[in-house]
């Protein structure tokens, strides 16, 4: 069709491109016009043809070249920011965890009295301290959550305050104490805590869209390349016709670079892809429950502790503990393996415990619940002894997980071609080829 | 036109390669709006609608089965023996009245004297070295009317005011001590007495007599309630508040843990202290009533008060007052 089409242009147009040098004198507007004769006269008949074709071929090559590089630079950024959120969460989802680990020892100390168990103390300070030093990195690591983190840290000034007086009252031995317990608790709860779920949810939000985005990189390489593929199909099925040669070896050569490219990127991409989604599917989702998992525990032994505290009015904390323990278990059946089961018997120990203790508490023996609360009864397993033993079995399960996340990540990312800096290269050589190619043809026409 | 599409698509790719990695900032969740205490108008004090003096308990009688006998069948106090044990709410943080001792762990304080004489009253009294039979339950003073209402507890031991309102729902032993609302301030305040501290924000505890009283007494105090009288001394001590109005007491207690705290001197009204029950047991207040005499008589009611609320003077148990008949109340 363009064939017909065109065959009869170069007639018509031929007689004002031969007297270009006459009308010297002229004023500007026909200089215009003749430098666009000019123009027109370079694109005319085959030869013009061939370098129209030339110029489309060879620059769609370029374009493929940088849609290719930047393909591969989004899914390699994708699994970079995937790496890079998942590890923000793990740290915001530690800090929760400090949180209500310093807040569990400092409920479960006033259950004891005025003397604190020197280890729970110590457990209490180094949960605070290691919560502030995760706030300072979490907030270096995502300018975003830089504002949110740092009303993070006021609420943790209060709260910290008022633990202090809380425990200087206690070690006097005077009941308002306990007042400021009651109300640094209600701190954490209602200040501190929605502040880190929202970090929580921001961060859970950032890490799925980027493990979505990985494979968006993809797209980028096929329509590019499938789209010059056509260009550089058109430009030797033309060359064929008007030639009667049946190839132009170099024009395909570049075609095949292309054709590899795209068949060696869009492979490679969509296998990074599957390797990030089984990653979120396993390692992440684990460490995502595992996570949940022991927050929720933790919450569920203050809870045992206000139980005990409130002595019989405190149906709402025993609600609480429920709640949490409830949580904990839908979490923990989400994970597999055999570290998951040893997990479990030990968060079952635990419940076992704390059944014991509502079941003193709920005879009247107060007293004999509080010491089994605190570990200080002679029964052979109590609260503390079975918590801790979730607390580490747990602790070095999330360990394992979150670094299995950054590791399979990081592997997929090397794992990539570097397409991402020779894609303009290889897109350069194509249009080369194609310049080279189309050069042999232009020749006879001279 | 053509030679511009690639630039146009270059520019694109550029653009779009440069827009990502750059996140909202995560959200501040928004704050509850705080609860907005409405200052109601406080409710007159009710008139004894059957006419009957508020101090007038349930007159022991000879039926009251003695401390350790088995109780009458079909009773409450046959329920409770059955149990094992007696079930009463009480404060833990009002210091010599019901205040957990955080060196020890244990409750203690004038009313639970109270409270291990109705125990002993019922189950007798322990061998030496064993402890009461009683299960101490921890309540808010809000909570005093409710728990006992749906049977909760057994019995209320916590600085409850005897009066007529609260006759219709629950009911109450003999007077066992006779307290007065004082106001608590800083030890630098000129004020001598509510009068003085009209705009000033006082705290007294939710569903008190001591706020209504306050009201009533001075309307330009700007009241703020606590959940406990030691949330009012938290208040207090953060200037939240400039003074407490509670029973003395209980501000005996306060100004015992701030010596930045004074109590004034003016005493605005009178505050008969009752162990509260169900309405619906005068059998159970019978045997109180009974045990609260022998107290009073026997000198353990006056050494009681001497260890816990000495400092508040010299004082003797109040007289009893009987002679309530049972369903007349409205």
């Amino acid at each position: 069709m363009t064939q017909t089409q065109s065959a009869p242009q170069p007639a018509t147009w031929s007689p004002p491109a031969q007297q270009p040098g006459t009308p010297a004198v002229q004023p500007p507007a026909s200089q215009t016009a003749s430098r666009r004769n000019a123009i027109a006269r370079w694109f005319d008949g085959t030869p013009g043809r061939m370098r129209a074709i030339l110029i489309l071929a060879a620059a769609m090559s370029v374009v493929f070249g940088l849609c290719a590089a930047q393909g591969f630079r989004q899914s390699d950024g994708a699994l970079t920011r995937a790496e890079e959120n998942a590890a923000q969460l793990v740290r915001i989802q530690e800090i929760h965890t400090n949180l209500v680990s310093a807040n569990a020892d400092a409920t479960n100390a006033f259950l004891v009295g005025g003397l604190e168990p020197p280890a729970q103390r110590q457990h209490f300070v180094d949960s605070m301290a290691s919560a502030a030093g995760l706030i300072a990195e979490a907030a270096t690591a995502q300018p975003a959550d830089q504002e949110a983190l740092g009303a993070l840290n006021k609420t943790l000034l209060t709260y910290q305050g008022l633990i202090e007086q809380a425990r200087a009252n206690n070690r006097q031995g005077l009941p308002i104490g306990s007042q400021y317990l009651r109300d640094a608790n209600a701190v954490l709860q209602n200040d501190s805590l929605p502040l880190v779920q929202a970090l929580v949810q921001a961060n859970e939000d950032r890490t799925a869209d980027e493990f979505g985005a990985v494979s968006d990189g993809t797209i980028w390489v096929l329509v590019a390349g499938v789209l010059t593929l056509l260009v550089f199909a058109f430009a030797l099925r033309w060359l064929a016709r008007r030639t009667h040669r049946y190839i132009n070896v170099p024009i395909a050569a570049g075609a095949l670079l292309v054709l590899v490219t795209v068949i060696v990127g869009s492979v490679a991409l969509s296998s990074a892809a599957g390797d990030a989604s089984d990653t979120e599917a396993d390692a992440y989702a684990d460490t995502l429950a595992m996570s949940r998992a022991r927050i929720a525990a933790y919450d569920a032994r203050s809870n045992e502790s206000l139980t005990l505290i409130a002595r019989g009015s405190g149906d709402a904390f025993d609600k609480a503990y429920q709640a949490a323990a409830g949580r904990v278990e839908e979490q923990l059946s989400k994970l597999s393996g055999t570290a998951a089961d040893s997990i479990r018997t030990d968060w079952d120990a635990y419940r076992t415990v704390h059944a014991e203790v509502r079941k003193r508490d709920g005879a009247g023996q107060w007293d004999s619940a509080v010491d089994l609360a605190i570990g200080t009864s002679k029964d052979p397993a109590n609260s503390v002894k079975t918590f801790q033993a979730f607390d580490q079995t747990s602790a070095d399960q999330l360990t394992n997980t979150s670094a299995a996340v950054t590791s399979n990540l990081s592997d997929s990312r090397n794992g990539l071609p570097p397409i991402g800096w020779l894609g303009l290269p290889i897109g350069i050589a194509a249009a080369l080829l194609v310049a080279w190619g189309m050069s042999q043809r232009l020749e006879e026409y001279r | 036109m053509k030679k511009l599409t690639p630039v146009v698509v270059v520019a694109a790719l550029l653009l779009t390669a440069c827009g990502s990695g750059n996140y909202e900032a995560t959200q501040i969740p928004a704050k509850p709006a705080p609860k907005v205490t409405t200052a109601a108008p406080p409710a007159p004090a009710k008139p004894c609608a059957d006419g009957q003096d508020p101090l007038a308990s349930y007159a022991p009688d000879a039926n009251v089965p003695a401390p350790g006998s088995q109780m009458p069948a079909g009773t409450i106090l046959e329920k409770i023996q059955n149990r094992g044990r007696l079930i009463a709410g009480v404060s833990a943080d009002s210091l010599n009245l019901g205040s957990r001792n955080p060196i020890t762990g244990r409750i203690e304080g004038f009313d639970i004297d109270m409270i291990n004489m109705v125990a002993d009253a019922i189950f007798g009294a322990p061998a030496p070295g064993q402890p009461h039979k009683v299960e101490l339950r921890v309540i808010s003073s809000p909570q005093r009317i409710p728990l006992l209402m749906d049977g909760s507890v057994d019995i209320v031991a916590r600085n409850m005011t005897i009066n007529c309102a609260r006759w219709d729902q629950i009911a109450f032993s003999a007077e066992y001590y006779r307290s007065g609302q004082k106001t608590l301030v800083q030890s630098d305040s000129t004020a001598k007495g509510v009068a003085d501290l009209s705009g000033q924000t006082i705290c007294a505890p939710a569903g008190s007599t001591s706020l209504d009283n306050l009201k009533r007494k001075n309307p330009a105090v700007k009241p703020v309630t606590a959940d406990s009288d030691t949330g009012c001394l938290v208040l207090f001590q953060q200037g939240k508040a400039a003074g407490i109005s509670g029973d003395d007491t209980v501000l005996a207690g306060d100004a015992a843990q701030d010596p930045y705290a004074k109590i004034l001197p003016e005493r605005f009204s009178d505050e008969p202290y009752g162990l509260g029950f169900q309405k619906n047991h005068p059998e159970f207040v019978r045997l109180v009533n009974k045990a609260l005499a022998d107290m009073k008589a026997d000198g353990r009611w006056q050494a009681s008060y001497t260890k816990w609320l000495g400092k508040l003077g010299k004082t003797n148990p109040p007289a009893p007052i009987y002679g309530r008949t049972q369903g007349l109340s409205s």
